[in-house]
């Protein structure tokens, strides 16, 4: 059936009001939005990477979540996941599992492009019949906005303050998902919460319903560490889709497609002027910042182009 | 003494590092200590030192451990879950007696467990946490200004021994601003590191830095080294408060900030006419033997007050020996005793 918001968003919400992640917080439309392509009558199991996500919807009596759910320290979502995965296989298959039930890990950018690489790795590689989500917002927010290897160059964080001696982060970030695309799993892709979620809502029904290991990474703007006005969430995921900081993309069994090419590519400062956190580069004589972080784009998204077997 | 500031507990430590000589930082992200991060994160550029944050704490203690190796002051810090992952390189750095300082900014547990204070990780600060027969040395401060003065402190003892010292606070040091007087000079002082790989020139027969001893003879007689290296640590470098014990009818024991709840129980009971005395471990390991050995007849009976189910009793009955009764109240999971708590419990005793 064609995607329809409406008819979305008349699916039965599994990560529920009175929760407390922040208002303009890019965590919660993701995960409520990839909740939704699950099939209503299947069963989830969730884990989730100590994090804003967790320590926010699952703080002790309280839970957001209507599945199952699992918490495990920073670097064990996957692992945990994995271990459920195997578990259920084997309850199945001695007849005691009957329901179809689906597997889930979330994480951040720090505990999946850092501290739960590893783990993330391993799952995949094995093949355990589950999806693994990274909401991406580029630092560890929930301690503070510390840099991470997601973070990008030049980005002010507590652990890469810019200032007279440094201009903010030093180095570019990694790119998980060509990393996870060479693992080469069924299903890996990249996406954002844009327009009517449509490209969200699509990618996570094929990886839910896609057997075997699956990967989604997700752009999540963070209001505080951006510094952005809360309202403007939806905005900056426009943004970093149309300045082609973060492109759309699905890699289908090693196919690569491009799921949304801008007609007009934005410059990358309509993207930073709006945050915070690259204050920094808008002052006289950082100009050359900015040309080097749209120079960057523009190889990726070139590469990007390459590797879809299209022309910039 | 200098300066006088006022600052938070976490900053103080990172200061008191950057004036013990220390250019070296290695850490990862965790509440309730990781203002000790940001704090390097600025002040390391400008000092033109090293401030890394690494892709996990397995990594920061192995960098660590890098960076001893080649000779340098080092530190690290975490919390609770964190230090956890650091156990496998702390035992390495023990076994190849490499000079480094780790503070814990304690947090309740086990696991995840949340971000409020505790005293749960003795066990595991002072019985090693990690593989194999190694001590550390444990430092337990009870206010920031004992934060700076024992973090100083931390790098001469690491350096003079060779061997991992601990600060370990809690969240409630770490978070609280007090005033804290600097000295205008540090006392750094200098150590032998003819030991530290950092290139023979082709002048010198090369260092090696291992925990690794294949041959069975060798392994012994280095686990022996170790051993007197231990004891003798526990000769120079046991501290303590002693605190109101002429004549009490019971004496507290407690660390950290638990001892300064104690002290004003103290006051309080002193004014119903009930004498208690305070023995405050500073260094956790080596623990203070002795000053239980000279006291253990002087009360009615001890009590262990912590923040956890009972750990640091356990070393306070054996310095004891039997010849008093020891008793313990603990609370748990981030709950702080408050002093009625701890008055109504020496008045039970004492009944």
């Amino acid at each position: 059936m064609a995607y329809n918001l409406k008819e979305a968003a008349k699916k039965p919400e599994r990560l529920t009001g009175g929760h407390r992640l922040c208002a303009g917080c890019g965590a919660p439309v993701v995960v409520r939005q990839i909740l939704r392509a699950l099939k209503p009558e299947d069963h989830a199991v969730i884990g989730s990477a100590t994090g804003c996500l967790e320590v926010s919807t699952f703080l002790y009596p309280y839970t957001a979540w209507k599945d199952s759910f699992i918490h495990n320290a920073f670097e064990n979502s996957a692992a945990s996941i994995a271990g459920a995965e195997a578990a259920y296989v084997a309850m199945k298959r001695k007849g005691k599992a009957k329901d179809e039930t689906k597997f889930i890990a979330f994480g951040g950018d720090g505990g999946t492009y850092d501290i739960g690489l590893q783990a993330l790795s391993g799952a995949m590689e094995r093949g355990h019949d589950m999806l693994y989500v990274c909401y991406d917002n580029g630092a560890y927010m929930n301690t503070g906005i510390q840099r991470s290897s997601a973070t990008p160059k030049y980005a002010d964080t507590t652990t890469s303050p810019a200032g007279k001696k440094i201009p903010g982060k030093m180095q570019t970030r990694k790119d998980l998902t060509e990393i996870m695309a060479n693992h080469h799993l069924p299903y890996v892709c990249q996406t954002a919460a844009i327009g009517n979620m449509k490209d969200l809502y699509e990618k996570a029904e094929k990886a839910l319903y896609t057997k075997g290991a699956t990967f989604m990474n997700v752009l999540a703007p963070c209001p505080r560490g951006w510094q952005y006005n809360t309202p403007d969430l939806m905005e900056l995921n426009k943004l970093a889709v149309e300045t082609c900081y973060w492109p759309l993309y699905e890699v289908i069994d090693g196919k690569y497609i491009i799921n949304y090419k801008p007609k007009n590519k934005l410059p990358i400062r309509d993207f930073l002027k709006v945050q915070g956190r690259f204050k920094h580069l808008f002052k006289a004589g950082n100009e050359y910042m900015i040309e080097e972080i749209q120079a960057e784009v523009d190889k990726r998204w070139e590469a990007l182009l390459k590797l879809a077997g299209e022309e910039a | 003494m200098g300066e006088k500031l006022l600052m938070k507990g976490n900053e103080v430590i990172a200061e008191a590092a950057l004036r013990a000589g220390c250019k070296h930082y290695f850490g990862y992200p965790i509440t309730p200590q990781t203002e000790i991060a940001h704090y390097m994160a600025k002040k390391m550029p400008e000092v033109d030192g090293v401030f890394v944050q690494a892709e996990s704490e397995v990594a920061a203690i192995n960098m660590v451990y890098g960076a001893a190796a080649a000779g340098a002051r080092v530190l690290t810090s975490s919390s609770s879950p964190g230090i956890s992952l650091k156990q496998e390189g702390i035992s390495y750095i023990a076994g190849a007696e490499l000079p480094c300082v780790i503070v814990n900014i304690v947090r309740c547990g086990p696991g995840l467990g949340g971000i409020l204070p505790a005293q749960c990780d003795y066990f595991q600060a002072v019985k090693g946490g990690g593989h194999g027969d190694y001590k550390m040395v444990v430092l337990a401060p009870s206010s920031v200004q004992e934060l700076y003065e024992l973090t100083v402190d931390a790098f001469n003892i690491a350096d003079k021994y060779r061997i991992v010292t601990m600060i370990m606070g809690d969240g409630i040091l770490g978070q609280m601003m007090e005033a804290v007087e600097f000295r205008n000079q540090e006392e750094i002082i200098p150590a032998d590191k003819s030991w530290a790989t950092t290139g023979t020139e082709m002048k010198r027969d090369n260092n090696m830095v291992t925990s690794i001893y294949i041959n069975p003879e060798m392994l012994e007689k280095h686990n022996q080294k170790l051993q007197a290296k231990y004891k003798q640590i526990e000769e120079n470098e046991t501290r303590v408060e002693v605190y109101n014990c002429e004549n009490p009818d019971i004496i507290i024991t407690a660390f950290g900030t638990v001892a300064r709840i104690v002290k004003n129980v103290i006051k309080t009971a002193e004014k119903e006419g009930i004498k208690i005395g305070l023995i405050r471990p500073i260094s956790l390991w080596p623990f203070p033997t002795q000053e239980f050995e000279k006291y253990a007849e002087v009360p009615k009976a001890f009590l262990s007050v912590e923040l956890n189910a009972g750990q640091m009793v356990e070393d306070v009955k054996l310095a004891v020996n039997g010849k008093r009764p020891v008793h313990f109240y603990g609370r748990m999971g981030g709950m702080i005793p408050s002093q009625q708590e701890i008055l109504d419990k020496v008045k039970e005793i004492l009944k």
